[in-house]
């Protein structure tokens, strides 16, 4: 019985390390995670980021500029697309702590080989 | 985490209310703490909820709110081929098709099997020329050519030059904003709230929702003046609900639809005592491909070839079906094709090359892998495993058929097809149903006011349109016909909130 208390934990207190440490970051965000976690999170740190957190340091027309793409692609450029053109929320597609993958995807076979 | 009633400011015997239906509200106005108060509250982004919002601005309405559960507009209105089937419009007249709303509601009803309303089915034909103009007026450009639609008895089915429901959403969505309508997304429907008559005062609406994470956001309270139309769409994307009424609609079946096709508008309203019809007709698209997800590529590109291809069984080599009939004729035919141990064996719809290279679809198929180009019957045949001779007899009749106006083999309309023959080379697509439109839903009347199950009456304030409305097509919708009939139903519900 002692055992399996020991056992317990060991682990209750390594998943709380883990999630306090060791979750999934992109490493070029470094400077983002030494400003606080709130830099991102400013609705709390229970809530999902405000669709505007990105927007911060982001611009859409930039990143829609940056991933345009010619001719018979043009409509496929995930951050102006045919369908909801720059309106699509940073964290439809992008995941900072989970990976995700764009939305386009639920329904095309489309190939963004840069995606993150 | 609060709960839903720690944001209601409750009297004592509400609050026992409250307690004990934990699916509807029920309050007495002044009981309620409202966060936001507008004229008009419409759920939903698709081409209803943007129908009644840019009608509604027309009429004059100064507060509308449309709230859109996603975190982008559009839902599922704007993932599919941006086809709308009107009758007797300019394009129409212009092109040389004779067509009438009569005609339009005659192939609705045969489609229907006898389930359709025909009531409802005739108001939304007669506001076809009416919302083909609307769409028009917002910036929604056609394309000079006007498509056939399986079970059509004339050619109506008009297209945006997007080829996607997208030509209609943004530019409906732009004119919206340019009357002052409000658009919210990550706003999540939850409840009605309505007073003890029964009587819809507003709703509870999950403001900043994730898709996924039921507990995110927090409850709001938001008063509707006018009325609230409820505009949420199907349940496609519920593999439990769906398949509760359908058992054949399991998770190994695709679907064409959004995400948040999830049926929460109408399980709301039916908690809220709406009257269910026909939930168990619920539609497959016969020109889905199994080789991508949703509606993707494959079913613009079958649409267009339909009329002048044929779709093969793999087992005989031979066509199974008359590739323009009803979508449900198709679908059920479709399904069937099997292998000796009972495993899917998906049909091949074989294109002329020459005519499928006219539509930009043949393009996106052939390089995201969901059709293939072959230059003879001999390497389909190879290729897919399935006897060439029977292969090459079929495609030989076919074109005797082509030749003669006249498909003795299944009767398909064949004055699309006349002078397009079946030659090498080919594009051959694959087909297997993919779940796509509920034809049930709750019922409304022509004023799109939705009707209690109790009494037959309408629910006081309370207004439903697009698919989560249901009885209208029947068994089985006609493509391109859900489109108008959401617009319309949408224009009627703001027509109906103006006057009231």
């Amino acid at each position: 019985m002692k055992l399996i208390n020991t056992l317990l934990v060991l682990t209750v207190s390594s998943v709380i390390a883990l999630s306090a440490q060791a979750r999934d970051k992109r490493d070029y965000h470094e400077m983002v995670y030494e400003q606080g976690c709130k830099t991102c999170h400013d609705q709390g740190m229970k809530a999902f980021p405000s669709d505007n957190s990105c927007l911060q340091c982001h611009d859409m027309a930039e990143v829609a500029e940056l991933t345009k793409r010619e001719g018979h692609e043009a409509k496929q450029n995930p951050h102006d697309s045919m369908h909801y053109g720059q309106e699509a929320p940073c964290m439809e597609c992008h995941g900072e702590h989970t990976k995700k993958q764009a939305i386009c995807m639920d329904c095309h076979n489309f190939d963004y080989p840069k995606f993150k | 985490m609060q709960t839903r009633r720690s944001f209601l400011k409750f009297g004592a015997g509400a609050a026992a209310v409250g307690a004990l239906a934990p699916l509807s509200v029920s309050a007495n106005s002044s009981d309620i703490k409202w966060d936001e108060v507008h004229e008009i509250v419409i759920v939903g982004s698709g081409f209803a909820g943007l129908a009644a919002a840019v009608e509604a601005g027309k009429l004059g309405a100064k507060d509308i709110v449309v709230f859109e559960k996603l975190g982008v507009y559009g839902g599922n209105s704007t993932l599919n081929a941006g086809q709308a089937c009107f009758a007797n419009t300019d394009l129409q007249k212009k092109l040389g098709i004779e067509d009438s709303a009569e005609l339009m509601v005659q192939d609705q009803l045969a489609s229907g099997r006898g389930y359709a309303s025909e009531e409802l089915l005739r108001h939304s034909a007669e506001l076809g020329p009416y919302i083909y103009q609307l769409t028009k007026d917002c910036g929604c450009v056609y394309r000079e050519h006007i498509i056939n639609t399986g079970g059509t008895s004339a050619t109506r089915s008009h297209q945006v030059v997007e080829r996607s429901g997208a030509g209609f959403i943004r530019p409906m969505l732009k004119t919206a904003r340019s009357y002052g309508v409000k658009t919210k997304i990550r706003h999540k429907f939850e409840h009605l709230i309505t007073d003890k008559d029964g009587a819809v005062l507003g709703i509870q609406v999950r403001k900043d929702y994730h898709f996924g994470h039921d507990d995110s956001g927090k409850i709001i309270n938001v008063k509707a003046d006018k009325g609230v139309l409820i505009a949420t769409g199907g349940f496609g994307a519920n593999v439990s609900f769906r398949q509760a009424l359908d058992p054949t609609l399991g998770s190994e079946v695709g679907c064409t639809n959004a995400r948040g096709a999830t049926g929460d508008g109408l399980i709301a309203m039916l908690a809220e005592g709406a009257m269910p019809v026909h939930l168990s007709f619920i539609q497959s698209g016969p020109w889905a491909s199994p080789d991508e997800g949703g509606f993707g590529y494959g079913a613009g590109f079958s649409l267009y070839n339909f009329p002048h291809s044929i779709a093969i069984d793999r087992n005989t080599g031979m066509r199974f079906m008359n590739e323009t009939a009803d979508r449900k004729t198709r679908a059920d035919l479709e399904v069937q094709r099997r292998d000796k141990d009972g495993n899917p064996n998906p049909a091949l719809l074989i294109a002329p090359k020459h005519e499928a290279q006219k539509d930009p679809s043949m393009a996106n198929v052939l390089k995201y892998n969901v059709a293939w180009e072959f230059d003879s019957i001999e390497a389909i045949a190879k290729h897919f495993n399935l006897p060439e001779k029977t292969l090459k007899k079929q495609i030989e009749d076919w074109n005797t058929y082509v030749k003669a106006g006249e498909d003795p083999q299944f009767g398909k309309r064949m004055n699309m097809s006349t002078g397009i023959y079946l030659t090498a080379p080919f594009i051959v697509q694959r087909l297997w149903p993919k779940v796509h439109y509920c034809q049930g839903g709750i019922q409304i009347n022509t004023n799109a006011e939705v009707i209690a199950a109790k009494n037959g009456q309408p629910i006081s304030k309370l207004y439903a349109a697009g698919e989560v409305s249901g009885g209208v097509h029947g068994v089985s919708r006609l493509g391109g016909c859900s489109t108008p009939e959401c617009m319309a139903f949408g224009v009627t519900a703001a027509r109906s909130m103006m006057k009231a």
